[in-house]
């Protein structure tokens, strides 16, 4: 699929803000076959007074810029052409749950795609009790890794409500578990504690949905903002694949991988930093255009 | 006191041992000891002390120890801790008896130690550079990949410098072989150093007789030496050195504070700094002046909430950023704590073997990370002879707030459950094995008792590689138990002396030598002077600004417009000191007053409740005031009233603080200050071009209005005006008159006169004062009020090198 994206993000404050400093990580990844950015841009208003460009430990193309004056808010324009491989998910190569420790352990590499970032707790992600008494049933028995995934996609989805109202943006798991709403960030990280509750190594994924379904199929949860599913490393035949709790499905080629990380706080789109005394809003648009059937 | 030299006793050491059931002190079985050998004889290098101690006559020793806590209590010296109902200021709990090692047995330690830094600096330059160490499989990458100290935007960042470790500490323990073994490495931030020094200063006020007596090597160089490598790693002549410190609500911010100033570097926080350009910079009233070397005492997640933890609020935005552009260099690397990993402990011997193609010279306490199999099978088999604890505590076992239990506890409570929980959960834990640490004598009810002890011992890298503080400061345990060893848990801190049989090298940074062994009493720590000279200077800013604000407003009611001369002058004026007359209350003014107050609670025991409490009414008056006075005639009334609330603090301190070295500073501090604002304030409003009005402005300011109609019976003029207000003796707001008591206070200041001559300080004061006394009225124009001012700018600058560095 060839798409082309748009996304706004605008930042309006009620008291002008100044020294304002912004990481910035919206523009889709070139991952080998699997996705390639062809052209992409960003543009920043007002014109920051510094302005870099690096590569994050995960890879991902970071811009990082500096606001100097006041201002009365900041704009956040991001446009891309990029083309996307189906990527079904094939025959179940994972092994039994049980056989995993030992697959990772013969992992040794620290590399962005290590499984061992990917065990422990993280920034935003603590150990939750409540998240791993619910994963407690995925423990025994006979199933695979992609098995055990793909369940906890899907009673996910059956359990909770998707409801933009119920939480914000640094809603803890815990807390999203125990109301069962909430949005993509809250179902993949509830997603995220209940796997690596069991010892199955899981991130988050940022990136976009297309917006306006192929014909005779249902619009997806989340296209009308950045969205967010997971990854799940399923030993090292199977490596890892991506699933999408919001609506219980594989990421295929309507997903648009953005960033890859441990939880949201790796790969939020914007991080800023500002001087301002008063509140703000934060509007945001997001296109996503197919320009062709594949 | 008699004061008989403690050499006179030294025949005679077993008698006092023998004689006084105080000493009669035995070791206990199987453990060693740091005095007794284990035929039970004591030591050499102990001899001499515990000669002098055992013929002291009753109470002489508790007059000493005495004499220690009161300079730890004078100097202010405490942590914080952290407990259930809150946080408390806890004053630093001194074990009087110093812990003596030879220096010969310090040596073979020292190389050790460097050889460890050199490992760990490796180590560190590995996880955060190729990552061989995981590839080849000497480190598992679970310890790199779960480790919430490896700071991933910090990877592949390389050191401006090349190094990543500047300054490291060591938690070493005596087993009962004798042998030294390493209980943890402290990398992220090493604190401790800075007690060491107050430890030493304090126990040589107990002991100077002894401590002069003994050849103790002496702790300066080693500071002198680790601040001339800091300065070897400015980029240029311009960039600053400075101790970046979390803020007082750190548990050791006391020490962040002193050893800034031991130093002569400015202690910052993340607030105070701004990257511009990738360069880190401090921001102050000239502007923004760069940063090159950063000692952070700050754990490093906190250092910058844009790339590392999200949620500090006392971090740079853009510190990391500084790092990548190798802009600035920190001491050690951010992600260093990564070093701390108590598992790591347990692969150093290979690291070690691989990197170094040598063995560990001071082997780690025996460790087992139970993520690997045969090393879990291996802590399961043996745990009634382990403590299993966090793999990623930086802690050691015996103070980590109690994370770690005792394998023999288990045993009892939990046996059937132990191997499920180290497979379960091994990758995060370790086990160790049980040490019995040696003991050393404690004075505990009036006898010495062995209590258990470890090391915190210090290496800073030098231009000539890694150098050890000779000595640091012993943690004494509270009971025979171990884990008793924690502050928290009662433990208490002693100097560590390094004994050589020859005289040692003397070398001090401290402004006197003598403070280390004078007991004049109320020789004053540099830290309270510091602290009394800036509340001085605030008090008296608030003083002048409140002044001019009021007299600003007063004639402001009746003008109703900011853009007449005399107002848009003094505006102008007051906005050169940051303060804005369109606030009826400026901002600058509050922090002025609240910087009074925090000067003033550092220094809370020099004062009466009273005037402690004057001081916080006047900080809560104008804060309300902030909220309710408006401009004009309401502000004039006002500033009225925080002056009278001013003036009530200076009188209680006036009427009630004692007459020595502290006034003397607090009184400079107040001197230079209303020196320098009425030298500005003429230079300002007294020349030919002044706009009309300012004359008089400047006689209320300066409180001289009657003054003046009585002694020149003629309208206020330039040259009686300043006569009055620059050069008139008598005039407590004059310029001379300020002069006339800064000399006076310096003359009684301790090394006013050194070797019978004027000190540099001394003769600049006396210098400027009589400069200033020959002078006329005619002669006082604009830059000879511009000179002034620079000189008592300078004039403050070196009072600060010579009593407050």
């Amino acid at each position: 699929m060839l798409y082309d994206l748009s996304l706004h993000m605008g930042y309006i404050y009620d008291v002008p803000a100044s020294g304002a400093h912004h990481v910035i990580r919206v523009l889709p990844l070139s991952i080998g076959n699997r996705q390639r950015l062809i052209a992409g841009s960003l543009t920043v208003s007002p014109q920051p007074d510094e302005q870099s460009n690096y590569v994050d430990f995960f890879r991902h193309p970071t811009t990082s810029i500096f606001v100097r004056n006041a201002h009365e808010r900041l704009d956040i324009r991001m446009q891309a052409r990029v083309q996307v491989e189906n990527q079904a998910i094939g025959a179940d190569f994972s092994p039994l749950l049980a056989r995993l420790p030992e697959e990772i352990s013969t992992d040794w590499s620290v590399e962005p795609d290590s499984p061992h970032h990917f065990l422990a707790t993280s920034p935003r992600l603590p150990e939750t009790p409540q998240i791993a008494e619910y994963a407690r049933q995925w423990a025994g028995g006979g199933l695979t890794v992609m098995q055990i995934a793909q369940s906890v996609c899907a009673r996910i989805h059956h359990d909770f409500t998707y409801d933009t109202e119920a939480t914000t943006v640094d809603t803890t798991p815990r807390e999203s578990f125990e109301l069962k709403r909430g949005v993509c960030q809250d179902f993949v990280h509830v997603m995220i504690v209940a796997l690596r509750s069991l010892g199955i190594p899981a991130g988050y994924v940022s990136g976009f949905l297309r917006t306006i379904p192929p014909p005779g199929k249902e619009r997806l949860e989340g296209a009308d903002a950045m969205h967010a599913w997971v990854r799940i490393w399923c030993g090292q035949t199977a490596g890892w694949i991506e699933l999408d709790p919001t609506n219980n499905i594989a990421a295929g080629t309507d997903h648009i991988v953005v960033a890859y990380g441990r939880d949201y706080s790796d790969v939020a789109p914007v991080i800023g930093v500002l001087k301002s005394y008063g509140s703000q809003k934060a509007v945001q648009a997001v296109d996503v255009i197919p320009l062709k059937q594949s | 006191m008699g004061k008989k030299p403690a050499t006179e006793r030294r025949d005679d050491v077993k008698a006092g041992i023998g004689n006084d059931p105080a000493f009669a002190y035995s070791a206990l079985p199987g453990v060693a000891d740091e005095m007794v050998d284990n035929a039970g004889a004591v030591r050499p290098v102990w001899q001499n002390l515990l000669a002098a101690l055992s013929r002291m006559p009753e109470g002489e020793l508790s007059e000493r120890f005495a004499r220690a806590d009161r300079y730890l209590r004078d100097a202010g010296v405490f942590y914080r801790a952290y407990g259930a109902t809150g946080m408390s200021e806890r004053s630093w709990p001194i074990s009087h008896i110093p812990v003596l090692i030879d220096e010969r047995e310090w040596q073979v330690l020292s190389a050790g130690l460097r050889q460890r830094a050199d490992l760990l600096e490796q180590i560190i330059a590995d996880i955060y550079g190729d990552n061989r160490l995981v590839e080849s499989g000497l480190l598992p990458p679970a310890l790199v990949g779960a480790n919430p100290e490896f700071l991933r935007p910090l990877a592949g960042v390389k050191p401006a410098k090349g190094h990543y470790l500047h300054f490291l500490a060591f938690e070493i323990g005596r087993g009962p072989d004798g042998n030294w073994w390493v209980l943890a490495d402290r990398a992220q931030a090493p604190s401790g150093a800075g007690f060491a020094l107050e430890t030493r200063v304090a126990t040589t006020r107990a002991f100077s007789d002894i401590y002069a007596e003994t050849n103790v090597h002496r702790l300066a160089s080693f500071f002198g030496a680790f601040r001339d490598a800091l300065q070897g790693m400015k980029r240029s002549g311009d960039g600053r050195i400075a101790v970046l410190t979390p803020g007082p609500a750190n548990e050791t911010y006391y020490e962040h504070a002193y050893i800034a100033r031991y130093l002569g570097f400015m202690l910052l926080e993340g607030e105070d700094l701004a990257v511009v350009n990738d360069q880190v910079m401090v921001r102050t009233v000239a502007g923004l002046k760069p940063i090159s070397v950063l000692w952070r005492r700050l754990d490093a997640s906190y250092a910058d909430p844009l790339e590392l933890n999200q949620h500090s609020h006392i971090g740079t935005p853009g510190m990391v950023q500084a790092l990548r552009a190798q802009a600035v260099t920190i001491v050690n690397a951010l992600g260093s704590g990564i070093l701390e990993t108590r598992a790591l402990l347990a692969f150093m011997p290979t690291i070690s073997r691989h990197f170094l193609g040598e063995e560990l010279q001071l082997p780690s306490i025996a460790t087992w990370w139970c993520g690997q199999k045969a090393e879990r099978e291996h802590v399961a088999a043996n745990i009634g002879k382990m403590v299993i604890g966090p793999a990623y505590s930086g802690m050691p076992f015996f103070d980590d707030n109690g994370q770690s239990v005792l394998g023999s506890t288990l045993l009892t409570t939990k046996r059937k459950s132990i191997s499920d929980w180290l497979s379960t959960d091994g990758h995060k834990l370790v086990g160790q094995e049980v040490v019995t640490l040696s003991t050393t004598p404690a004075w505990v009810d009036g006898k010495l008792l062995p209590r258990p002890m470890s090391l915190r011992v210090f290496a800073a890298r030098t231009a000539n590689g890694w150098q050890i503080m000779p000595g640091g400061f012993a943690r004494i345990g509270s009971g025979d138990d171990v884990a008793a060893i924690a502050m928290q848990a009662g433990g208490s801190a002693a100097d560590v002396w390094i004994v050589s049989d020859k005289p040692v090298e003397r070398h001090t940074l401290l402004p006197a030598e003598e403070t280390f062994t004078r007991n004049m009493p109320g020789s004053l720590p540099s830290r309270a002077a510091d602290n009394l000279f800036w509340l001085g200077r605030y008090i008296e800013r608030a003083e002048g600004a409140l002044r001019i604000l009021r007299a600003w407003h007063g004639r402001y009611a009746e003008a109703a417009d900011p853009n007449q001369p005399l107002l848009a002058d003094v505006s102008a004026y007051l906005a050169a000191i940051d303060i804005d007359t369109e606030e009826a209350v400026p901002e600058s003014l509050l922090r002025n007053i609240d910087s009074a107050v925090y000067s003033a609670s550092n220094i809370r025991d020099r004062f009466s409740p009273d005037g402690w409490l004057a001081l916080n009414d006047l900080a809560k008056t104008a804060r309300r005031f902030k909220q309710t006075i408006t401009s004009g005639d309401d502000a004039s009334h006002a500033m009225t009233i925080l002056l009278r609330k001013l003036a009530g603090f200076a009188g209680l301190v006036h009427e009630n603080m004692y007459r020595f070295t502290g006034w003397r500073f607090l009184s400079l501090g107040r001197y230079i200050e209303r020196g320098l604002h009425m030298t500005r304030l003429l230079g300002r409003m007294s020349g030919p071009d002044a706009p009309d009005g300012a004359l008089d402005m400047l006689l209320e300011i300066g409180d001289s209005v009657m003054t003046h109609r009585r002694r020149y019976n003629v309208n206020t003029a330039r040259l009686t005006v300043t006569d009055l207000l620059a050069l008139d003796p008598l005039n407590p707001r004059s310029i001379l008159f300020q002069m006339n008591e800064i000399h006076r206070e310096v003359e009684q200041l301790p090394n006013a006169f050194v070797n019978g001559q004027m000190s540099p300080f001394y003769r600049e004061a006396m210098r400027l004062h009589s400069g200033l006394a020959v002078m006329t009225p005619e002669t006082m124009d604009g830059d000879v009020y511009r000179r002034l001012e620079r000189e008592l700018e300078r004039l403050s600058d070196l009072l600060a090198q010579t009593y407050l560095g």
